[in-house]
């Protein structure tokens, strides 16, 4: 019998095919990134105690009415693009000194023996409240939690290398007060401004603390999460205990 | 006699394009790669806004953690007559939404069933707790500000308690 050839297969088509499955891969993907700033919603919570009252000087609002008109801390404001100015000045005016005569939110320092001496009691505190019998657990978390916020302050302070934390006040806040009417493009660009301010200081500190720049150090940490070989998680809380992102938005009611 | 005399005969030889799939696969591996798999198409128009210092929705994306919501004006000329009627110029797609029922899909008020629904769809093994699923809300740039405050109290009602307000970032991408 004759050997008989076997026959090869055609791949002529195999173009084809592969262009076919580009094209439905292109048409059923996208590329535009999603770009979005990332806030939390406050717990709800039954207010039963009123609320307590916040000095002035502790409040940044900005406010923007249904005719799409700006209000910094009750001055009118043409340029939205100056926010982020007004929110730096906010943070930094008593940074390096306490003016008591000025509105802006005062400063405290607090050395590491004084920090340690704040572990030992908030932790013999906790433990205090966890032995009384009747106590919710609510509170007990929340003393712990007190405890916690101490430890990292000590390990941020460690980690800043110089003898004492500067801290902004505990209730120094950015308050977005928007109308209904409000176009979006405007709470968006409030959002913008505010986010602006915090890159330039946490930037600045970065830079005077660990001499790289405060968008090197997230990127990095956020591509690296898990093995974090640079301590970029300390870093990055440092940096947010100097200047905490608290920023309200209140619902308007009109 | 020129050393370099025309052939007048010769055809251009043809190319070979054994070579093509492989070309043609490594794009498509490349588009596999690079982008990630649409949502439904909004039934709204949302031109966002721009900002700056934004955060990249992608990791999210791909884990699927996050749900989006669009704010526009509807796209179908007929019914943005109606809606605008009753005087609702801007309304709101959910994203995947299989309901019969179109008006459903723009009430407000059924943002706590669809975010509920998509938790609980979600498979067991990237069970992230319901506050920290993203929400991410896509809104034209002209939507009052209102619509975007009574989502957020629809998914505090709910405990889902991160939210994302969507702008186009032109600066770092």
């Amino acid at each position: 019998m004759a050997k008989r050839e076997i026959p090869e297969i055609n791949a002529g088509s195999m173009a084809d095919i592969a262009f076919l499955l580009l094209i439905f891969f292109l048409v059923t993907t996208t590329m535009d990134k999603d770009q979005a700033y990332v806030r939390s919603i406050p717990k709800r919570v039954e207010v039963t105690t009123p609320p307590v009252d916040v000095e002035q000087r502790d409040i940044l609002a900005i406010r923007a009415n249904s005719k799409n008109e700006l209000m910094v801390r009750k001055e009118l404001m043409s340029n939205a693009d100056d926010i982020s100015e007004r929110v730096v000045e906010f943070y930094t005016f008593n940074e390096l000194k306490n003016d008591v005569a000025s509105n802006f939110p005062l400063y405290s320092r607090i050395s590491l023996l004084e920090i340690e001496g704040r572990i030992k009691s908030a932790s013999a505190d906790a433990e205090a409240t966890e032995a009384t019998p009747g106590a919710s657990q609510d509170i007990i978390d929340f003393k712990y939690t007190i405890l916690k916020e101490w430890e990292n302050k000590k390990r941020a302070l460690q980690l800043y290398g110089k003898p004492e934390l500067p801290e902004i006040s505990s209730q120094a806040h950015v308050r977005i007060e928007v109308q209904k009417g409000t176009e979006y493009s405007l709470f968006a660009k409030i959002q913008s401004e505010l986010e602006e301010a915090i890159f330039v200081l946490r930037d600045k500190a970065a830079k005077e603390a660990f001499g790289e720049s405060y968008g090197t150090i997230k990127s990095r940490y956020a591509v690296d999460k898990k093995k974090d070989s640079k301590m970029d998680k300390e870093k990055l809380d440092l940096l947010k205990i100097l200047y905490p992102d608290k920023f309200i938005e209140v619902t308007p009611k009109k | 006699m020129s050393k370099f005399k025309k052939d007048g005969k010769k055809g251009a030889p043809g190319v070979n394009t054994s070579s093509l799939p492989d070309i043609v696969f490594m794009l498509l591996f490349f588009f596999m790669v690079a982008t990630t798999s649409k949502e439904s198409d909004p039934t709204v128009k949302v031109v966002q806004p721009e900002g700056l210092r934004t955060t990249d929705m992608t990791p999210y994306k791909q884990r699927s953690e996050i749900d989006f919501l669009y704010l526009g004006k509807p796209l179908n000329p007929a019914r943005a007559a109606k809606y605008k009627e009753r005087g609702m110029e801007f309304l709101l797609f959910m994203d995947n939404v299989a309901q019969s029922n179109p008006d459903d899909l723009y009430n407000v008020n059924s943002i706590r069933r669809w975010k509920l629904d998509k938790f609980e769809s979600k498979p067991a093994r990237m069970s992230e707790p319901i506050e920290s699923v993203i929400t991410c809300v896509k809104a034209d740039q002209g939507t009052p500000s209102g619509m975007v405050f009574d989502i957020r109290k629809e998914l505090q009602d709910i405990d889902a308690l991160t939210i994302a307000y969507a702008v186009r970032d032109n600066g770092n991408i």
